[in-house]
């Protein structure tokens, strides 16, 4: 029995390859972003509910977030001034019914050490039988001041109450205000009223009054047998600031969407990628080894490629047919190969004319045999280069046809947030979190695949190995 | 003899490429595009008939007629009436004789006639101003950084050039556009600094129409050419910042690969003194590859990441003209699809004058 063939890729082992990359600096550096990033892709396919892409184009599923709201953490910076937003779990919970009058009553308290509070206040029933139930509910506040805010009733006749707008509670705070403090229309007209309970009078101006709120909610059902249950109900205050990345003009979590850009653009770049390699392998192979006329045409098929201005044409078809990002990316790698086809046709004359070959011929070896073990063990490894090379230039077009809200205008891709970004004027309000964060990861993951390529350019290029 | 000859195939080359493009864009209009325009018609004759009908003068008979009638003429007009293929053969010619006919949505651009081609013609100065001195300027300065940091390969200086080079590359030059929009034209004027930026625009609107009238006036008056500048001001930082890393990292490859021939081995070993070595035997060889990709690669990047660029600065060039067609009401398409047939024409004219100034700066070629 013969002794293993050692495999080597361009004359080193697999081994060697590895210790090759991580030795270098820029090889570490795109290790870990390469890490980084799987981990995320990963966490994103995980954490996110798989029907996201739908959740992100209903905005009722994000009606009870703020609006333009910057990430939580600025108050590490800004000394707590933004009251965060708050979805209210523990809160207590009696039920019960009463001569064919059910009823529950919440309880829940606040801390409020925020200059700007709470803007407002949302009751969600996830029970059509509470809400097609002929329901009110009353709120009341028990400042940290002593006085108490009685407000409602408030009909509860859908999925989403919103306290603050309506005209009966923002009549009731301004009359609380006039009746304690002899202030009169204290709550502006379109303004909601929520603020305003968390506001003191100091020498005739609004200041924040900071200490512990107690709430308490009582909810009535008329029509009989109408059972409230805790699991039904849920309160949030709407806050100034949102989580960790904030968030848009419809109230989408950033963070989210942010997440759910990992697998789309990492799918994007290596669909792209993997299409622009295979035909240029199988072109270049093809034009390079049977030569004469097959080459003629082929290399003239690849010049028409190479120069083919594709980006416009991207955007007309993207408009004229209204393409998915899917149908982009197979356009974009159908039309883009040219370039890697003619360094592979380049290749493999190269090692044609080599004089090994000359020899394998004169011994007597058919073309097949010659393809099979001479010239694509050499073209193989070369090809995971310009695998990783086409990634960046897939991700960064497919961002920017995104940009134009084209080519899957339906996706939270970090393209699309931007999009969306530039045309609710995030630019001329300094929405920071806005667009700061999408561009940064675009540029991230495309100088992730940038960095892995400056790695194995010593394992393809052997002239760079002890350079 | 053999100059001519490779002239030539290139520009055979390039006459295919522009009529495969003409033809995919007319073929693709001519089919689902003509659908819409059906609809929108129908939608038209709808209307017009229905507000005769209710001043009560016409039978129902005399109204389905007067419809038919107007559907009729219009189709005929656009050429509907005809079959596909003879549709594709208008739309060609049409947009071979310049005729790109009227924009949807005129208010959208402001510019008065709503000629397609007018919209286009009023756009191209822009393109060229920013792009023409963005990418030489750029170039410029990342060429020479790159033979420097070349020669001084593996220090610190070197090696940041080479990691911005690789950032460079796979920065998106729009998000570039949008950061500087946000700190020098947002934040500068939010708190007040004297110096900040506009926020968008090639121009302040009192000068619009000057440069409507003839962009190269604007030169000649101090004021507005102060004004250009002060537009153009972060759109060329925006070029600069994204573009000097990649021209450097590449000017820097070439001159290691360069540094690395046998033949500058040999000059060492001759003990010729360093200055020589490196501007005889190192920089002057590797001029030829960095020109002819400077060259070569100008078309890809005006019409690769500039198109958004203009539209992130609203900067009045054809980028931006997309942008608008685009986010128009509903897709501008007369817009859209002239204005690639023009990108395509613009694009192929200067890949073909880039291509013979090539040819004749490189002996090898000509003799080939």
């Amino acid at each position: 029995m013969a002794a293993r063939r050692e495999f080597r890729i361009l004359g080193m082992t697999p081994g060697e390859i590895w210790r090759g990359f991580v030795s270098t600096t820029t090889g570490k550096i795109a290790l870990a972003f390469f890490s980084i990033m799987v981990a995320f892709s990963i966490y994103a396919l995980v954490a996110l509910p798989p029907n996201f892409g739908n959740l992100w184009n209903t905005p009722s599923y994000w009606q009870a977030n703020p609006k333009y709201a910057p990430p939580a953490w600025i108050n590490f910076f800004a000394g707590d001034a933004y009251a965060p937003q708050m979805a209210v779990r523990d809160f207590n919970f009696t039920a019960g019914s009463s001569g064919g009058v059910g009823y529950a009553v919440i309880q829940f308290a606040v801390d409020d050490s925020y200059a700007q509070p709470w803007r407002n206040l949302y009751m969600m029933v996830r029970s059509p039988a509470v809400y097609n139930a002929s329901t009110v509910a009353y709120l009341t506040v028990e400042r940290p001041d002593g006085k108490t805010v009685q407000l409602g009733p408030v009909s509860v006749n859908s999925q989403f109450v919103a306290l603050g707008l309506s005209p009966q509670i923002i009549s009731q705070v301004s009359s609380f205000y006039q009746s304690n403090f002899g202030v009169q229309n204290a709550v502006p007209a379109g303004s909601s009223a929520i603020p305003y309970l968390f506001y003191t009078v100091r020498g005739g101006d609004l200041v924040p009054l900071k200490g512990t709120y107690r709430f308490t909610i009582t909810m009535y059902s008329f029509s009989g047998n109408t059972v409230l249950n805790r699991k039904d109900l849920g309160v949030v205050l709407e806050g100034e600031v949102y989580g960790l990345m904030g968030t848009d003009f419809l109230g989408h979590d950033l963070w989210l969407g942010l997440l759910a850009g990992f697998p789309i653009d990492l799918a994007v770049g290596i669909i792209t990628a993997a299409i622009v390699v295979t035909l240029a392998i199988l072109i270049g192979i093809v034009a390079a080894f049977y030569g004469g006329l097959v080459d003629e045409v082929l290399t003239r098929i690849t010049d028409f490629f190479i120069l083919l201005p594709a980006f416009p044409l991207l955007i007309v078809f993207s408009v004229l047919f209204q393409w998915s990002i899917w149908d982009a990316i197979v356009f974009l790698a159908a039309v883009s190969w040219g370039g890697s086809a003619r360094v592979i046709r380049a290749m493999v004359m190269q090692i044609k004319s080599s004089q090994f070959i000359e020899s394998a011929l004169a011994a007597g070896a058919g073309r097949g045999w010659i393809l099979r073990n001479h010239i694509l063990p050499m073209v193989m490894p070369y090809t995971l280069y310009l695998f990783v090379v086409n990634v960046p230039g897939g991700i960064l077009t497919l961002s920017a046809i995104n940009f134009f809200n084209l080519a899957g205008a339906e996706l939270p891709t970090w393209g699309n947030i931007l999009a969306y970004a530039n045309e609710f004027g995030a630019l001329t309000s300094g929405y920071w979190w806005w667009v700061v964060p999408p561009g940064l990861l675009i540029t991230f993951v495309a100088v992730t695949f940038i960095f892995v390529a400056m790695g194995l350019e010593p394992v393809v290029n052997p002239r760079l190995r002890h350079a | 003899m053999g100059l001519l000859r490779t002239l030539a195939i290139r520009s055979v080359n390039l006459i295919i490429i522009l009529f495969a493009v003409l033809f995919a864009i007319s073929y693709a209009l001519s089919g689902p595009a003509a659908q819409l325009l059906q609809t929108q018609i129908q939608l038209e004759a709808r209307s017009l008939v229905s507000q005769l009908a209710k001043s009560g003068h016409y039978t129902p008979t005399q109204i389905q007629d007067l419809y038919n009638s107007i559907v009729q003429q219009l189709y005929k007009a656009y050429g509907l009436d005809q079959p596909a293929y003879i549709r594709v053969f208008y739309i060609i010619y049409n947009m071979l004789v310049f005729n790109w006919g009227y924009s949807y949505f005129p208010d959208v651009y402001g510019v008065a006639s709503g000629k397609v081609s007018d919209i286009i013609a009023s756009a191209l100065p822009g393109t060229v101003l920013l792009d023409t001195f963005g990418i030489l300027l750029s170039a410029f300065i990342g060429v020479q950084i790159g033979l420097r940091s070349a020669l001084r390969y593996g220090s610190r200086v070197d090696r940041a050039v080479m990691y911005y080079g690789a950032v460079s590359n796979g920065l998106p030059q729009w998000w570039v556009g949008i950061l500087m929009l946000l700190v020098f034209s947002f934040y500068l004027s939010t708190i007040r600094s004297p110096i900040y930026f506009p926020s968008g625009g090639i121009l302040s609107p009192k000068y619009y129409s000057m440069w409507f009238a003839s962009p190269l006036s604007v030169f000649t008056d101090p004021g507005a050419l102060a004004d250009l500048l002060w537009h153009f001001a972060l759109p060329l930082a925006t070029v600069l910042i994204a573009n000097i890393g990649g021209w450097a990292y590449f000017a820097r490859t070439v001159a290691l690969n360069t540094a690395q021939e046998d033949f500058v081995t040999f000059a060492k070993m001759k003990g010729l003194p360093d200055g020589r070595i490196t501007g005889r035997y190192i920089l002057r060889p590797s001029a030829p590859a960095i020109l002819t990709s400077i060259l070569l690669g100008l078309p890809f990047i005006i019409f690769g990441g500039f198109i958004i660029t203009e539209a992130v600065f609203r900067w009045w060039g054809l980028g931006y003209v997309y942008n608008l067609a685009i986010f128009a009401p509903t897709p501008d398409l007369p817009v859209i699809v002239a204005l690639t047939y023009a990108s395509t024409l613009l694009y192929i004219a200067l890949v073909l004058v880039l291509e013979v100034l090539y040819i004749v700066l490189d002996p090898r070629i000509r003799s080939e």
